[in-house]
């Protein structure tokens, strides 16, 4: 028998092994065309206490590293062999399952009678039933417009199918058959590793493979314990928004202080924005949720390449978020677009432990994804057909050391694209343009540039969608003196009298020869400008992402007749010295105007005064006090209590005023 | 008159030559260093010590195969021409832009591959043809114009051109590149329409800058090739290997160099299909393990053939014999974590320094210094003893590592195997569940420097119960190419749906397709001015359910295109659907995406040499002796056997070694061997593993 640590290590390849076939299994099998190109399923194995001990490094989703999935198997009674169970309720798993689509199975591996682990797995369902085809309207303002809601519960019972409940799931969606498909092929890929486990367990026994299992989460914990504690302690804070436009016109805060203390974490959302009522809500029941802890797996995996990936390594995590907030809202709120709230926890939470390790971590990148589709009425079948054209992400943030990556960026970056010729071939439309930017964020570390798709409309009646749009007004933060990104934005007939700028896509009518031109976000920069090597500076000019002029008046770099003047640039960098900029965050314009009207004090204070409110009817009071203070600049200039005196007054006017029109009706 | 058949194959340390007798399918073989510089000075010096050693004459050679991985290490490498890319105006940034995946999205420093062709030298053409095939605007000659001047100053020395469906109609490329050959005259020019013709603009368009990027180097190097083989008296055939498997003349390979990026491992895949169909074994895992690598394909009758292929970070849409590397190679280096756990890999010491144990200064312990350690490599015959290994630098390397796992050097070494054979585990696994391929009636066929040393560990950790190594593992690649046909693959993009209900137009048009590209075919193949035992021209079509974007490739006979109301196609479809993911959809309208078209000049097969019964079979007769082995936490007593001299009809146990001039055959304890009449060794697992 080898070494524990050698064990350790064998035991963890089988496992990944193990856990990367059942994602073959599930992408074979799987019926949905969504799962099979998005790759939006997972797999995993899991400890009888629910926490991921072997995760997939190369197929599925890969954001559900942190599950905890101890609250569902509560759920359950008794377990025992050949049972199958199934979920995709935010409630009773408080959190596993974070919106109703992913459809997540579960079995209990027994060998020798003994419970060793569970294996998991999850697919994407496109439709659950709900206000909508796809279940997901991102102004869906409870759970029950998203569809089926399916407690944990036996899907199979010591071997056998149970068919009422199958018959009842599947009475409640749109498409049923493929749904049964997907669900056949996750439990397929439970079966493979019941018999691969069963296999390892025959090999090493089961006690070798219990105390290996315990000791990778050991492992895990330890390197991640070991990476933090190269972080310097203290506390960090930071924040950032989403702009959910099409129910408030203020920006939603997302809020986080991280405190860092000899290898261990507390991300406290404190101050974070009420709930929405919309489905941009992130359900975490107040737990280290896996989009909450997204950054910081991500964070740990890149300071160590070899990092095992289990649920180890967030052990040092701890998190505070309070009750009725954006990302822990009251139960039974929607939730169905909490993918880009999730996104920007992550930059919010990424910003503050920056501070503590600014050499290891990317300014923001465009910290989005939006899937344009297209349809049209099919004049041959009446029906409506659906084309994605393209999946628009925009650009990484410039990193410590290199430029960002142009086009594409870490949310959503195992996406694919569509060929334009394909796009041409399905769908009713002439692709005009589909490059990147001519430009990219300034910054000792350039930002990626954002990418332009432009196409022209054939077809009568057609109707464009694009859900996940965002850092259309506030964008992509700037580190350390560099430039912060490019905003998104959508023009409809560019460059003739009918120009107009819609903004997000919610639902865009179009007309025979319509043209639209969407352009998503370009990534932030990284470092002074004034500090980027000169001939990088060049080879950004020829390849067409600065001009000669931005050259000269942001990069201090003078360039004549394709070379750069070495004295020209020191002449001018020493003058543009003279104006140094040392900013930590770069947010741009729109967030400084922003925060002048409604500055961070005041956006705490109200945060904290609402928390004595019913979670449902924040948004609305929010609203209410944002629009009074922003009108009353005097208000603002009061001493701090003079405003929370006001604010209260306020606060209490408007319930009045809520309560009495309740009475009347 | 002996006649003989000729195979060489230039790798970046060793050029294999393979030297078959096709009168009693004797193979020799012959390992030379590799001369980076002027790759074909080795292949020169190594005939001439060939017609020496073995005293053949040049005229005696009748086929000349010659495989290199020359066009592939430019690309990697990005030391071919400056290159220009000619595109359609709003797409300058195919190449940036990609399939915009991220490689490793867990790492903030990741990086995408940088494109061959800087953005500075994409060109944005005015031109346009529509999905249809129509040509909506011309090219605008200015612009070319343009171009070329600006290509001119700017030093470029190849020229790529992808046009937005040229794939269905090449008249604006052909156009852009008559303007180009006048003003900029003698500059290597590579449409996309012509390399490979097939819908999805990124790839087709990568394919032609590959080969425009390469292309000169390759054209220059295959003529000095041909002329110094000729002025060696050599009057055959001077082929090249391919990524698909087959070959083609060295004048073609000048033309179309990409080609020949995937053909290493190819040649090898198909060395192993060639041992595999002499014994009747229809389903093989190759497992190919050298020095900084282990690779993997699947044999199921024929090689499986990917269109999902990568050359260094780049896909290649062209059909290619589906290999896949799995991990460690007996170079990579272990070391540990600062938790103290045992890691092996990605590192490799490559050839330089090498192992530990080959004393050129690797200090870190690999893969190989464990074989030696364990016993499992004898010092003295490594190679042929070619390389002189010094074993206790190989101690020293592992004892350094064993200090930190609190183990002993032969702990440590065995540790090492241990853990990179559960990391071939960890890729090959979900490998196999990738291809739908369940692996129980599987043998695994290894060759390489170090498969046959490492492959009855991989096979027992997967649970594979049949191992097969074949004579000359180590030369497989030159061997394999010696039984190759001649093969070129063809395209056509149709794009055309079929509904539920007949519609014979469908058909129509992909038989009128498939028909046209059988008549490219034959008459390529009439081209070779070879004789061929059979010629053939095989069909396919790329077909998926309307609206998904994956598609299958699936084979086509006359007979299910005779049946115009695609009844038959369609239930073929369904067949090889449900076959690959478990059901079908009967109702779903098809949507038919390519033809394609295989055409094969059969060659003539060499016979495989018959190994004598030598001897009276029994035991020990081949014998150089016995040797302590460590493996499995203990010491075996193992019978060493010299592969050379061991008989047909040889049966032993594990713990055993077979030792021979190009690797060395570990066999553990649980399986049996015996010696077939070709003098494969045929390893089965006696009980459960």
């Amino acid at each position: 028998m080898p070494s524990e640590k050698v064990l350790l290590e064998i035991l963890n390849n089988r496992f990944t092994g193990i856990v990367e076939e059942m994602g073959y299994v599930i992408h074979r099998a799987s019926f949905t065309v969504f799962v099979k190109e998005t790759w939006d399923f997972d797999s995993a194995l899991l400890t009888p206490e629910g926490e991921v001990f072997c995760y997939p490094r190369n197929i599925g989703v890969t954001n559900m590293l942190g599950i905890d999935m101890g609250p569902a198997v509560r759920c359950i009674d008794h377990l025992e062999p050949g049972d199958v169970i199934v979920t995709n309720d935010p409630h009773t798993t408080r959190g596993m399952c974070t919106h109703l689509p992913d459809i997540m199975l579960f079995k209990p591996l027994f060998f020798g009678g003994k419970l060793v682990c569970f294996a998991w797995c999850f697919v994407h369902s496109s439709d659950v039933g709900g206000l909508v085809p796809g279940s997901i309207a991102p102004t869906a303002y409870d759970r029950y417009q998203e569809g089926l809601t399916i407690p944990p519960t036996k899907l199979v019972k010591a071997g056998k199918l149970n068919d009422e409940l199958l018959r009842i799931i599947l009475a409640n969606c749109r498409i049923p058959e493929q749904n049964w498909g997907d669900m056949k092929a996750l439990l397929a890929a439970l079966n493979i590793a019941e018999r691969r486990i069963g296999q390892v367990v025959a090999q090493y026994g089961a006690e070798s493979v219990e105390s290996g299992i315990r000791g990778l989460m050991n492992y895990g914990e330890h390197r991640a314990r070991e990476i933090l504690r190269g972080i310097p302690d203290g506390e960090y804070r930071f924040a950032d928004y989403i702009e959910v436009d099409f129910v408030t016109k203020y920006f939603v805060r997302i809020n986080v202080r991280v405190v860092v203390e000899q290898g261990n974490l507390l991300l406290d959302f404190t101050g974070t924005d009420t709930q929405m009522r919309a489905a941009m809500n992130l359900p975490t029941y107040g737990r280290p949720n896996q989009w909450v802890v997204l950054g910081i797996v991500n964070f740990l995996r890149t300071s160590d390449r070899a990092l095992p990936v289990n649920r180890g390594i967030l052990r040092s995590v701890k998190v505070h978020i309070p009750e009725g907030t954006l990302l822990n809202p009251a139960p039974f709120v929607a939730t169905g677009v909490r993918h880009t709230t999730g996104y920007r926890v992550s930059d919010a939470v990424l910003g503050a432990l920056s501070q503590a390790a600014p050499e290891r971590i990317p300014a923001a990148g465009a910290g989005q994804v939006a899937i344009v589709l297209y349809s049209h009425l099919d004049s041959r079948t009446g029906g409506y057909s659906v084309n994605v054209l393209q999946p628009m992400q925009g650009g990484c943030g410039g990193r410590p050391t290199k430029d960002g990556i142009d086009g594409v960026n870490f949310s959503a970056g195992s996406l694919r694209n569509v060929p334009t010729e394909s796009i041409e071939l399905e769908a009713p439309i002439v692709v005009n343009r589909y490059m990147l930017a001519d430009k990219a964020a300034a910054g000792r570390y350039r930002g990626g540039s954002g990418v332009i798709f432009e196409f022209q409309s054939l077809a009568p009646n057609a109707i464009v969608t694009a859900r996940g749009m965002d850092r259309f007004k506030l964008r992509p933060y700037g580190r350390k003196g560099a430039h912060p990104g490019s905003l998104g934005e959508t023009l409809v007939n560019p460059g003739t009298a009918q120009e107009t700028n819609i903004g997000k896509i919610d639902i865009l009518k179009l007309n025979p020869g319509d043209v639209v031109r969407i352009t998503a976000p370009g990534g932030a920069g990284y470092g002074d400008p004034l500090d980027r090597d000169p001939a990088m500076v060049l080879t950004d000019i020829e390849n067409g992402f600065v001009s000669e002029v931005e050259a000269a008046d942001v990069y201090g770099v003078s360039v004549a007749n394709g070379r750069v003047d070495a004295a020209a640039t020191k002449v001018l960098r020493e003058r543009l010295t003279n104006h140094p900029s040392t900013e930590e965050f770069v947010f741009g314009p729109e967030r400084m105007e922003y925060e002048t009207r409604l500055p961070h004090a005041i956006q705490d204070l109200v945060a904290e005064l609402l928390a004595a409110y019913p979670a449902a009817t924040r948004q609305f009071l929010r609203d209410r006090l944002y629009a009074r203070i922003e009108a009353d600049a005097k208000l603002r200039s009061q001493p701090a209590a003079e405003i929370r005196r006001g604010l209260f007054a306020l606060l209490e006017e408007a319930m009045a005023q809520g309560k009495s029109a309740m009475a009347a009706e | 008159m002996p006649s003989y058949r000729m195979g060489i194959d230039i790798g970046g340390t060793f050029t294999d030559f393979s030297l078959l007798e096709e009168g009693t399918g004797r193979i020799r073989v012959l390992k030379t260093p590799s001369n980076p510089a002027e790759p074909e000075k080795a292949v020169f010096d190594g005939i001439s010590r060939i017609f020496s050693e073995y005293a053949v004459r040049p005229d005696e050679i009748r086929y000349f195969i010659h495989g290199t991985t020359l066009a592939v290490n430019t690309v990697i490498q990005r030391s071919g021409a400056k290159t220009a890319f000619l595109v359609t105006k709003g797409f300058r940034d195919i190449l940036n832009i990609g399939r915009h995946r991220i490689p490793d999205v867990f790492n903030f420093f990741t990086e995408l591959p940088r494109p061959l062709v800087p953005r500075s030298l994409v060109f944005e053409i005015p031109e346009r043809c529509s999905a249809t095939g129509r040509i909506v605007r011309p090219v605008d000659r200015e612009a070319v114009r343009a171009a070329a001047a600006d290509m001119l100053a700017k030093g470029v020395q190849a020229i790529a051109v992808c046009f937005l469906h040229s794939y269905r109609n090449d008249e604006n490329e052909q156009a852009a590149r008559a303007l180009l050959e006048a003003d900029v005259p003698g500059l290597y020019v590579s449409l996309s329409s012509e390399i490979w013709p097939q819908m999805r603009e990124y790839e087709r368009g990568l394919v032609a800058v590959m080969n425009a990027h390469v292309g000169q180097k390759m054209k220059t190097y295959f003529s000095g090739l041909a002329k110094g083989v000729r002025g060696l008296g050599i009057g055959a055939h001077i082929l090249s290997t391919k990524s698909n498997g087959g070959v083609m003349h060295v004048h073609e390979a000048g033309e179309r160099p990409v080609d020949t990026l995937l053909s290493g491992p190819a040649a090898g895949v198909i060395g192993a299909s060639f041992v595999g169909a002499a014994i009747g074994l229809r389903n093989l895992v190759t497992f190919d393990m050298g020095g900084t690598s282990a690779d993997v394909a699947v044999i199921e009758g024929e090689p499986r053939y990917s269109t999902e292929n990568t050359v260094g970070d780049f896909p290649v849409i062209m059909p290619a014999i589906d290999v896949t590397s799995i991990g460690a190679g007996g170079g990579s280096i272990a070391w540990t974590d600062s938790n103290g756990v045992l890691k092996v890999g990605p590192m490799s010491a490559g050839a330089k320094p090498g192992p530990a144990c080959y004393g050129l200064g690797g200090i870190q312990a690999t893969v190989t210094d464990a074989y030696v350690c364990l016993g499992i490599v004898d010092p003295k015959r490594f190679l042929g003893g070619a390389i002189d290994i010094k074993p206790e630098l190989a101690e020293k390397s592992v004892a350094a590592i064993g200090k930190i796992l609190g183990l002993d050097a032969l702990e440590s070494s065995e540790s090492i195997l241990r853990v990179a054979t559960s990391q071939m585990y960890a890729a090959l696994v979900p490998l196999l569940a990738r291809k739908g391929i369940s692996y129980d009636d599987f043998a695994l066929l290894p060759f390489g420097g170090a498969g046959p040393t490492h492959g009855f560990l991989l096979a027992r950790e997967v649970g594979i119960r049949r191992v097969v190594v074949p004579l000359h593992p180590g030369v497989l690649c030159a061997a394999g190419s010696l039984a190759a046909d001649i093969r070129r693959d063809f395209i056509r993009t149709i794009h055309t749906t079929m509904q539920s209900d007949t519609e014979s137009s469908v058909v129509t048009t992909m038989r009128n397709g498939l028909e046209a590209l059988s008549r490219e075919g034959r008459a390529w193949l009439d081209l070779q001015g070879m004789e061929f035992l059979d010629q053939r021209v095989s069909w396919s079509a790329d077909i998926r359910y309307l609206g998904q974007s994956f598609d299958l490739t699936v084979s086509l006979d006359a007979g299910v295109l005779a049946d115009a109301t695609g009844a038959v196609l369609r239930r073929r479809f369904n067949e090889v659907y449900e076959q690959v993911y478990g059901y079908k959809d009967e109702a779903a309208p098809l949507e038919i995406l390519d033809v394609r078209a295989t055409a094969v000049g059969v060659t003539l097969k060499p016979k495989i040499e018959s190994v004598a019964m030598r001897g009276d079979g029994k035991r020990g007769e081949a014998t150089p002796g016995r040797r302590r082995v460590f493996l499995d936490g203990r010491y075996w007593d193992a019978q060493v056997y010299d592969r050379d001299a061991l008989p047909s009809g040889a049966r032993f146990k594990g713990p055993a070694i077979v030792e021979q001039y190009d690797t060395t055959t570990l066999i553990p304890h649980g399986f049996a061997v015996t010696v077939d009449r070709f003098g494969n060794l045929i390893g089965e697992a006696q009980d459960a593993i």
